[in-house]
């Protein structure tokens, strides 16, 4: 019987009627967001799993193709990895000399080291969005681990995103050269705050844009330090975003605009690191 | 039965393999929409309704997991297989071309209502700079990989089909 009335349903009633429920689907995602958690939460035990298992196999084939790089241009590699390394030396040991230095003064001033301690769980990128659209991807932590909505994820010293989401075993990071990702960010020498924004059409060429800076001095210059600001309500202060690139003047002769190179390597990312720390928290 | 289980199967192990696998093997960051082939093809294949609850199942499964909007996947998808299923007349077996040509069609048009709705609309209008850095190379990857895809599908669909005409046949032997 129940088969007989399906095959009366003719597509065209069909996809008027899915329709209808499509779009009363994203009215009630639009008025109230939360509604779907938990199917989110339940869909996801099921499947995170098996992207965790799948994505090894991707990260061995991106492994495979890294190996065909020719032995010229890794032994070119070597030399400028090496210089570099010999550079590092030295600033490292300035740096060390600094910090002694720094840590005497700071004894002197008693000042707590809030920035330098914070409480971090390390995770992997699981799966990435399906389409080209966002850069949005998936990590093996979740709310079990003490992950919340609006923790910072750093990799290596640098920002990669945010949390927007959380289930049980899995969260979603939007990184900030997502398109739709904005940071309030500041130059870290002089403090003057700008917006960083992600630009889809950049992506490729591995830069993010920045926006609205208030440089009166002119002092901002390529290769300056961008760190998120103290005024962000999400992100924490002072962590690495990127080294700018080009900065140019806006129409309005005010502000300043351009792009900048982000610190961490978004094309090769797959251990990230959780800042379990809310910057609400921390204020309060 | 056995058509709606495999349906489910292949439309999980292709979102599986699109956002792990694929992501992976993307080329200047830009990886195939296989959902968007399966869909495609069973429309094609199968007609408008299969087409249709296909695409509608598999955009929900992105909707679940990384859309914000919730049906929002849902409605493309669903529209991609229903527009297929109307070329499931001049379905011929192992012609490759006409899946090719739609899957193409089907990738521009899914991309410029995700340009328009989700990007202009927040004010990012450089539409040509988006063409040359998204839309045009998830096109050209995307029909690349039908080819290889398309053959996958129509094998598993022909195989199911020829049972499925077996076992009719054979009721009306023993009707």
């Amino acid at each position: 019987m129940k088969k007989k009335r399906k095959f009366t349903i003719k597509s065209k009633h069909l996809i008027v009627g899915m329709t209808i429920f499509c779009i009363g689907l994203i009215i009630i995602t639009l008025s109230s967001p939360f509604v779907t958690d938990p199917i989110r939460n339940a869909a996801g035990f099921v499947i995170r799993p098996f992207q965790n298992g799948i994505n090894t196999v991707g990260n061995w084939l991106t492994d495979k193709q890294s190996g065909f790089k020719s032995v010229e241009d890794l032994s070119d590699e070597n030399k400028t990895l090496q210089a570099k390394i010999d550079e590092l030396t030295t600033q490292n040991n300035e740096l060390v000399q600094n910090q002694y230095e720094l840590d005497r003064l700071q004894e002197l001033y008693n000042l707590d080291k809030e920035y330098s301690e914070y409480n971090k769980v390390a995770a992997q990128i699981i799966s990435k969005d399906p389409g080209n659209w966002y850069n949005v991807f998936v990590i093996n932590r979740g709310s079990d681990d003490g992950l919340a909505v609006d923790m910072n994820v750093i990799a290596g010293s640098g920002l990669v995103g945010i949390v927007t989401e959380v289930g049980a075993n899995w969260a979603t990071v939007r990184s900030i050269i997502d398109d739709e990702s904005n940071v309030s960010s500041m130059i870290a020498t002089t403090s003057d705050t700008c917006i960083v924004t992600g630009d889809l059409t950049l992506i490729d060429q591995g830069m993010i844009n920045f926006s609205q800076l208030t440089d009166k001095d002119n002092v901002v210059q390529e290769g300056d330090k961008l760190v998120t600001s103290n005024v962000s309500e999400k992100f924490l202060t002072g962590i690495l975003i990127g080294y700018i690139n080009q900065v140019t003047t806006d129409s309005n002769n005010l502000t300043k605009s351009g792009t900048l190179t982000p610190a961490v390597d978004f094309k090769h990312l797959r251990e990230v690191l959780v800042i379990t720390d809310l910057k609400q928290q921390k204020t309060e | 039965m056995k058509r709606k289980i495999l349906d489910c199967l292949m439309i999980l192990i292709c979102f599986i393999l699109q956002t792990t696998l694929f992501k992976s093997l993307a080329f200047a960051s830009i990886a195939p929409n296989i959902l968007l082939i399966y869909t495609v093809s069973m429309g094609f294949m199968q007609g408008k309704k299969e087409g249709l609850l296909v695409g509608f199942f598999s955009g929900l499964l992105i909707d679940v997991f990384y859309g914000d909007l919730f049906g929002f996947y849902a409605l493309i998808y669903m529209y991609m297989g229903y527009f297929s299923g109307f070329f499931c007349k001049i379905y011929f077996d192992e012609d490759i071309k006409v899946p090719m040509l739609l899957v193409a069609g089907n990738d521009l048009l899914y991309s410029f209502f995700v340009y328009f709705t989700r990007f202009m609309l927040r004010g990012r209008i450089n539409l040509l700079s988006y063409f040359q850095s998204v839309i045009m190379p998830e096109l050209v990857y995307t029909v690349l990989i039908t080819i290889i895809l398309y053959r996958i599908f129509y094998a598993i669909n022909h195989r199911l089909q020829e049972k499925e005409m077996k076992g009719k046949r054979s009721s009306w032997l023993r009707g």
